[in-house]
């Protein structure tokens, strides 16, 4: 071993040790529990091969209700957050005077913990005592009870999840804008291009490239969502609005059946992982189409 | 005349064509209304923080206003040092996985070969796995190893979160440095660990600073790792936060005074390091 290879790796091997003891050894172990009988009259831990995971896929709860909410909800949270934070994007693009303290107001949302946004919306969801629904009755409709029905629930957890996460796009959009070279708008500025031309055919196809990256990025975070739903419903009402980590979550440490949950934890991996290269694949073949 | 502008006005080319007052008209509304959507929440909470007990059921009415929520939360045993573990934990996390990835993304920056090509795949996809997947065994592997429940025990997978992300952000910095100089320095007889040490680290602090602001914010208001990571020996903020939503039966003027405690650092950042801030986010 040479003085450079030793030089490579004394440079990795802090990173690395705690890698493997905190990542890599984790992993396998509940990989490892998986495959066994984890309930409390069976101290010997038999092995019980894929038990545990033919019951969670023949789990009502899990394929009706779990799968459905986590992909409708990692499908709707980036599509909304998308959108809007392309749209303040692009008006930040701009100079206008209070450009500064927009782009402060913007900012404010990726500095709150998820677990304080999400106290601060139900809150204001609060059937008796919160403001929106004191704005509905001011505005003489009835008021709603947000958290004791599924797609109500559902809504007020989106919601959370797209002000959380709007200004990360908006503020990565708007570096990509300011990245841009000039010279093609000048081009269309010239030809008298209408300003929504020259965003569909000049500014979106030049855009493609980062918005690949963050979709697949706040995909893979959106799916394993666990803070918001669990301050905002605990997964209620009965269980309507789990998404995976929490499903995990509440058959391992509620149900106390560790094997279990990581049975859905393992599944939740291979199922995110396989998305992950399915959606970076496509969205990047749009991109090479689209060149 | 206005009959003449109103009815054209309904049709967006129109709209626009009306410029420059229309356009700023337009910008100035839209600029009110993200500032509104974005900070109204957090409004709302400092305003609930300021009520009494039983003020909070009439926010929008009453006008009383009271600092006792922030008396009566710092007052509370479990509060403090939750408050005090939150932050140490948050600024050693941060302290020890720049250390830790710095080095890493160097390596990866400066060599090429089959062992920085094994450590980039490895990460890359450890990068992919889902925390559940890792965080329920991990509760097993921390009382194996007698630090469940204790700083190290929720330090340790702490960094070990940050290693992928960092080395990979880590090496974006170190490739924006020109290596010309450390190969300079090491002619001149300095060794391999001084050219990385006096050399390319000075030059990479503003990238270190970015995202040491993140590491350290995102830290502080991490939840998953520490619910399930902590029990009654070392509270943690955001944790004891939520309990109150849970089992004091909905203390909500309490709740939201912790809750703009919690919120301090963030608003701080978003005062004074936002440029720190929108230079870390650069993928």
């Amino acid at each position: 071993m040479n003085e450079k290879t030793r030089f490579m790796l004394a440079l990795i091997t802090p990173a690395a040790l705690v890698l493997i003891l905190f990542q890599v050894v984790p992993i396998l172990t509940g990989a490892d529990a998986s495959f066994r009988n984890w309930t409390l009259h069976d101290p010997k831990r038999t092995w019980v091969g894929f038990a545990n995971y033919l019951h969670v896929l023949r789990d009502a709860e899990f394929r009706d209700i779990v799968l459905p909410n986590t992909f409708g909800f990692m499908i709707a949270t980036v599509a909304c957050s998308l959108v809007l934070g392309l749209a303040i994007a692009l008006m930040l693009n701009n100079r206008f005077p209070g450009r500064w303290l927009v782009q402060s107001f913007v900012l404010l949302p990726l500095m709150v913990a998820p677990v304080i946004a999400a106290i601060m919306i139900r809150w204001m969801f609060n059937d008796q005592f919160g403001v929106v629904n004191a704005a509905l009755e001011g505005l003489g409709l009835a008021p709603i009870s947000w958290l004791t029905q599924r797609w109500t629930t559902f809504a007020v957890i989106l919601l959370t999840d797209v002000w959380l996460w709007t200004p990360w796009f908006a503020l990565i959009l708007l570096a990509g804008l300011q990245s841009l070279p000039p010279e093609p708008f000048e081009a269309a500025r010239i030809d008298a291009a209408s300003a929504w031309r020259t965003f569909r055919y000049i500014t979106l196809p030049m855009l493609r490239p980062v918005m690949v990256v963050c979709i697949v990025i706040r995909a893979i975070d959106a799916f394993r969502t666990f803070d918001i739903v669990w301050t905002i419903s605990g997964g209620g009402p009965a269980r309507a609005t789990e998404l995976f980590s929490i499903y995990a979550y509440v058959e391992a440490f509620q149900f106390l059946n560790l094997a279990r949950g990581s049975a859905a934890a393992v599944i939740g991996a291979i199922v995110i992982v396989v998305f992950a290269l399915l959606l970076y694949r496509v969205l990047n073949r749009f991109v090479e189409v689209s060149k | 005349m206005t009959d003449i502008a109103a009815a054209p006005a309904r049709s967006v080319g129109f709209f626009f064509a009306l410029a420059p007052r229309g356009k700023a008209v337009f910008f100035a509304l839209a600029a009110t209304a993200v500032c509104l959507l974005f900070a109204f929440p957090v409004f709302w909470l400092i305003l609930t923080s300021l009520r009494t007990g039983t003020g909070v059921y009439y926010v929008h009415r009453g006008t009383e206003f009271t600092t006792d929520n922030f008396h009566e939360v710092l007052s509370q045993e479990i509060v403090l040092r939750a408050l005090f573990n939150s932050f140490m934990i948050s600024t050693l996390a941060t302290v020890l996985s720049l250390g830790v990835t710095a080095t890493s993304g160097y390596m990866l920056s400066r060599f090429k070969g089959p062992i920085p090509n094994a450590w980039f795949s490895l990460i890359y996809i450890f990068r992919c796995v889902p925390y559940v997947a890792w965080v329920l065994p991990l509760y097993f592997v921390t009382q194996k190893l007698h630090i469940f429940d204790s700083y190290w025990g929720l330090l340790l997978p702490h960094i070990a979160v940050h290693i992928c992300f960092f080395s990979w952000i880590m090496k974006g910095f170190f490739d924006g440095i020109d290596p010309s100089m450390e190969y300079a320095a090491m002619i001149d007889g300095c060794s391999r660990w001084g050219a990385f040490w006096r050399v390319a680290m000075p030059a990479a602090v503003p990238g270190l600073t970015a995202l040491a602001i993140l590491c350290w914010l995102y830290t502080w208001n991490e939840f998953l790792f520490a619910l399930i990571l902590t029990a009654h020996e070392t509270p943690i903020l955001t944790v004891v936060m939520a309990q109150f939503v849970h089992e004091l039966g909905m203390e909500w003027h309490l709740m939201s005074a912790t809750a703009v405690i919690a919120l301090v650092p963030a608003l701080i950042v978003t005062l004074f390091g936002q440029r720190y801030v929108i230079r870390g986010l650069r993928i």
